[in-house]
């Protein structure tokens, strides 16, 4: 047999793989919303630094363009700051920030008037800038319109130093609450499963003869699975205890006959004796074989039995009773409930209703009446026949717990006796009656469950 | 009466033949289900008595298919398990009868004394025709209250003419059904059998109790009952 996983590494397989799958996707959608929003800012401070340097930009009345010495942003007065700017016009490079000098050199980013494009520079210097290239017209105090182009980039180690920042402490909080999230599965599952777990001991408990049954308390959703357990064991057990009884029942009462046996051996004078005595002793010896047999082939009451119908248990006897009884033109009337039926062992039911209504064509005249009726969980089976001679027939008919054959009186049939120990074997009781009809009438009551 | 026994316990077997055959029934003894089968369906028997735990093919396949062939014979079924689901099983499969082992001989032979005549549409255990009786049980033949002796195989004719009262039953059936099958035949001695039943049963010729039809055998022409 292939070994299979356990129920809890199944689950913390799948939980983990999914986790795992969950978090790298947060951690991806994280970083690129952040990753995003980053360049943004920057873009944005980026276009603020072109209407700074706008602000500072005068025509003189020549028609040059002019920067004030005083710009807002001192980053682009000192040198290697990281931030640049530089303003051409057709080509020609018409002012540098101070920080750019012998840094920036005129880029071909001519986006026309109003338009702006963001460019990633890669520098000699292996420095990556974002630029922007800003276009504009200026009209001079005569009329002349002059195209310029404003071109404004910042280093961009600050974004990827945030970036990788933000990344690290991403996977040091994912990677911690994966984890935490993990160890509490671990737990949950533990918990979860313990009563799993228990079972497990319980039965093995059981194996080793600790306990007799399953503990009853357990999880709802256990409880069905134990409690059918419990009735098997309880019906093993019953059924155990029923072998043993047969078998010890068996062998004391083989004592007698097998005594008188040998006593008549020992003893006797005549041969036609000691074998009338050895048939009888025989006969006696048979029937208690049959009878312990019989008992200790009795399935008995069981939760587990799947349900029998009794009608056509009733119909298949009576087909081979007619077959039997044939010479006696028997009339059989059934009236049998459509739902009869019961939790019980096929077999049991077949000998108890086959000994019942043997008895009953035995002992008819000419009529049987079968009647099965169900009420609140019992069914009752009454069978009644014309005969005569209930006082004889009654006689050794007594329902006793542990009440052995050998113990009854002699030539009473063996079909009432094991009728009897299945209706004790199924909780079951049995009634004795003068019968309508003139004969006798048992009336047997069986728990449906 | 011609007995088919199928048996594999050989004690029981050997047992129950020499039983029948002291009983004056011919009796066919076989050891497992398909010989059994074969037997069943090739001979013609008036009774056959089946052990339901055989080698080869079970009691109960050999009875459903002697059935299946249409063969209605009267079957008795033997068994040691006495369960009511077997009993019915058995006899559901087509059987007539069962006896649960182990049984008394009276017993067995009661059971298959009444089956032969239930098939034969007899209801009393001992048969009459006219003034002749016949008690398959202790065997002896009386007419008119008076034992007459018979020797065992006129017994045996006479028991199956009777059985079969009213019926023409030809030679070939006749000595099918009184003799075992390994026994030597010979179907004129059944004409000697039958002139001496006629002068046992009628000295004075006044019943003329077994007719002869040219060509088509004998019929016993007392009325039954």
């Amino acid at each position: 047999m292939v070994s299979k996983l356990s129920l809890s590494n199944r689950l913390l397989i799948a939980v983990s793989l999914v986790l795992t799958a969950f978090l790298g996707l947060s951690a991806v959608s994280l970083n690129n919303a952040f990753e995003s929003s980053a360049e943004h800012e920057q873009k944005k401070r980026l276009k603020n630094y072109v209407y700074t340097l706008l602000t500072a930009a005068e025509l003189n009345h020549s028609g040059e363009l002019v920067m004030s010495a005083d710009l807002a942003e001192p980053k682009f007065s000192i040198p290697n700051s990281g931030l640049y700017a530089q303003i051409t016009s057709g080509g020609d490079i018409v002012w540098q920030s101070p920080s750019a000098i012998g840094h920036f050199l005129a880029l071909p980013f001519n986006p026309g008037p109003s338009n702006e494009e963001f460019h990633i520079v890669e520098m000699e210097t292996g420095m990556t800038l974002l630029n922007l290239a800003f276009g504009i017209v200026w009209e001079t105090d005569n009329g002349e319109e002059i195209a310029y182009t404003i071109n404004v980039a910042e280093d961009m180690q600050g974004l990827q130093e945030q970036t990788a920042g933000f990344q690290r402490s991403l996977w040091y909080w994912l990677g911690g609450t994966g984890l935490m999230l993990l160890i509490a599965q671990w737990i949950i599952l533990r918990w979860s499963l313990r009563p799993l777990h228990d079972v497990a001991i319980d039965l093995h408990a059981i194996e080793t003869g600790e306990h007799r049954r399953l503990n009853d308390e357990y999880p709802k959703e256990l409880q069905q699975l134990t409690y059918r357990i419990n009735a098997l064991l309880d019906h093993e057990e019953s059924r155990r205890q029923r072998y043993k009884n047969s078998l010890a029942d068996l062998a004391h009462s083989l004592k007698t006959p097998l005594s008188v046996f040998r006593g008549e051996l020992e003893n006797s004078e005549s041969m036609q004796q000691l074998r009338k005595t050895s048939y009888e002793q025989l006969d006696r010896i048979s029937t208690l074989v049959d009878y312990q047999l019989q008992r200790a082939s009795t399935e008995g009451k069981s939760s587990l039995l799947a349900p029998v119908s009794l009608g056509e248990i009733i119909y298949k006897i009576i087909g081979s009773l007619d077959k039997v009884y044939q010479t006696k033109q028997i009339q059989t009337q059934c009236e049998i409930e459509r739902d009869a039926y019961i939790h019980a062992d096929e077999g049991d039911m077949y000998e108890l209703l086959g000994n019942l209504l043997e008895n009953a064509y035995k002992y008819c005249k000419q009529q049987v009446h079968i009647i099965v009726t169900t009420l609140n969980g019992t069914v009752r089976i009454r069978v009644e026949d014309d005969g005569s001679g209930i006082p004889a027939r009654a006689e050794g008919f007594v329902i006793k717990r542990g009440h052995r054959i050998d113990t009854q009186a002699e030539g009473q049939g063996l079909g009432l006796a094991i009728v009897s120990d299945i209706i004790v074997a199924y909780e079951g009781n049995i009634n004795l009656e003068r019968s309508r009809l003139g004969g006798a009438s048992f009336v047997i009551e069986l728990p449906r469950q | 009466m011609r007995v088919l026994l199928i048996e594999d316990e050989i004690h029981l077997r050997e047992q129950i033949t020499r039983q029948l055959s002291d009983q004056n029934l011919t009796v066919d003894a076989v050891a497992d289900g398909e010989e059994g089968l074969f037997m069943g369906s090739e001979y013609a028997y008036d009774v056959a008595i089946i052990d339901l735990g055989l080698p080869k093919l079970s009691g109960i396949e050999v009875i459903q298919q002697l059935r299946q062939k249409g063969l209605d014979y009267p079957i008795l079924i033997l068994t040691a398990r006495g369960r009511w689901q077997d009993k019915v099983e058995g006899l559901e499969s087509g059987a007539d009868d069962y006896l649960v082992k182990p049984f008394h001989f009276e017993e067995l032979l009661a059971r298959l004394n009444a089956l032969a005549r239930r098939a034969s549409g007899w209801a009393n255990s001992i048969i009459c025709c006219g003034p002749i009786c016949l008690n398959p049980a202790t065997q002896q033949v009386t007419k008119n209250e008076t034992a007459i002796d018979l020797t065992a195989y006129e017994y045996r004719l006479l028991h199956y003419l009777m059985l079969h009262a009213g019926e023409v039953i030809s030679k070939t059936e006749l000595t099918d059904h009184i003799y075992e099958l390994d026994q030597d035949r010979d179907s004129n001695v059944i004409e000697v059998f039958v002139k001496r039943l006629r002068s046992k049963l009628d000295p004075e010729k006044a019943l003329n109790p077994i007719e002869t039809l040219r060509g088509r055998g004998y019929r016993l022409t007392l009325p039954r009952g």
